[in-house]
């Protein structure tokens, strides 16, 4: 008697089929799947394009890194930014600028500002809790910021939250798995 | 012959081969070929029976198999082709913002982003009422082909519910005359406990005549009118 035996086309039935869901689908449901991906990653891109437009500002959520805010902002602290064209920028406002050829913003609050009639202007900026001003951290030969290095105006702001982003940031590897699970899980799984 | 034919395929069958030899052997030969057919084709739907998604998807897929294998309706994929276009127009809508955004930074991109994110949240309010008025829980339309190839096609639809966490099943068949357009539905509300054995095998002797029994009885209300 000569058995012909299946080798590698059925997994173990105590082990785990993740691929199970997808087997048992035709090619529409498989598409469906693959859609469903996309609509989540582009509701979160639209959310974040649609806030960029609604601020004006081209990060409107941003992390604080460090403490030189406090006690003001704490590291890990979530801050809404908006930034229209015409809210004047005043002494004692809490700006984020990010310094050219650098990508990471910076949180501080405005100490001087020199305003033109036409309504150009150059500020200064220092954190509350640094001993001087921001002059260290500007381009090499710049003394003062401008309109177009704000990113925005802190509106609010929400404590604790940001630390995720710095964990994240912090392990990258951490990051990569939790997308790559979260996309699994949603590629993989059939919604009823 | 016949007897060796069956021991080999009750053999043959695998998780199914309980069901299947406790019934082949006590019906006729016609239903016993159906049944063989399910198991040959797909193994046995097993599922976690805890899992209350899948054990839907389960019931629904078979109902489907029913309806398309057992009296062989042809599905209209019509409404299912409309949910896709949708989701993969609004998709082209972000595409566009991506790649228009980092072709553009960021101000100048600001009407094109605008348009998009609306656009894109326009599709998805079409999204949703499209599947809450349009498609509701069908998930099957299937046309019966006029055998004299004059009148249009009849169609039958399937929508099932089943609640979070609830045990009870409802299946609606609808059926609409192509002749008379006229409307007429049945359906049935049963425990999956019912169809389900304790390993999470769906039992089809158990499913398949609750099935024809609904579509028979709209079938038949046809042939007396």
């Amino acid at each position: 008697m000569v058995r012909a035996g299946v080798v590698g086309t059925q997994l173990p039935t105590s082990g785990l089929d993740i691929f199970g869901d997808l087997r048992k689908m035709n090619k529409r449901q498989l598409y469906y799947q693959v859609l469903n991906f996309a609509m989540i990653v582009s509701s979160a891109l639209m959310i974040w394009k649609g806030l960029i437009v609604l601020t004006g500002s081209e990060s409107p959520i941003v992390v604080v890194l460090s403490g030189s805010m406090e006690p003001a902002f704490h590291r890990g602290d979530l801050l809404f930014l908006t930034n229209f064209r015409e809210d004047p920028i005043r002494a004692g406002e809490i700006v984020v600028f990010k310094v050219e050829g650098r990508d990471i913003p910076i949180v501080h609050r405005v100490i001087k500002v020199h305003e033109k009639d036409n309504g150009d202007i150059k500020f200064l900026t220092k954190g509350d809790n640094n001993e001087v001003d921001d002059r260290g951290l500007y381009k090499e030969g710049q003394n003062w910021l401008e309109k177009k290095d704000v990113v925005g105006r802190a509106r609010g702001f929400l404590p604790y939250v940001g630390m995720v982003t710095i964990i994240m940031n912090d392990y990258p590897k951490f990051k990569y798995a939790l997308l790559a699970v979260m996309g699994a899980y949603v590629l993989l799984k059939r919604e009823s | 012959m016949a007897a060796a034919g069956q021991g080999g395929r009750s053999g043959g069958g695998g998780g199914g081969s309980g069901a299947g030899g406790g019934y082949s052997s006590g019906t006729g030969s016609g239903r016993s070929g159906l049944l063989d057919k399910w198991k040959i084709d797909d193994k046995p739907v097993k599922i976690d029976k805890w899992d209350g998604s899948a054990v839907k998807n389960s019931l629904d897929d078979s109902a489907k198999k029913v309806l398309l294998e057992k009296y062989k309706y042809v599905e209209n994929f019509g409404l299912i082709d409309g949910r896709l276009t949708i989701c993969t127009i609004s998709c082209f809508f972000a595409i566009v913002a991506l790649i228009w955004d980092y072709m553009h930074p960021f101000p100048e991109s600001k009407p094109v982003l605008a348009l998009c994110v609306i656009s894109y949240f326009v599709m998805m309010g079409i999204l949703t009422i499209y599947t809450s008025y349009k498609e509701k829980s069908i998930f099957l339309v299937a046309h019966r082909k006029d055998p004299t190839g004059m009148d249009p096609d009849d169609i039958w639809q399937l929508s099932s519910s089943l609640k979070r966490f609830d045990d009870q099943y409802t299946l609606k068949l609808t059926f609409i005359s192509g002749r008379t357009k006229q409307q007429r539905e049945a359906e049935f509300t049963r425990s999956i406990a019912k169809f389900f054995d304790h390993s999470g095998t769906l039992v089809m002797d158990a499913y398949e005549p609750e099935i024809s029994r609904l579509h028979d009885s709209l079938a038949t209300e046809r042939k007396i009118k």
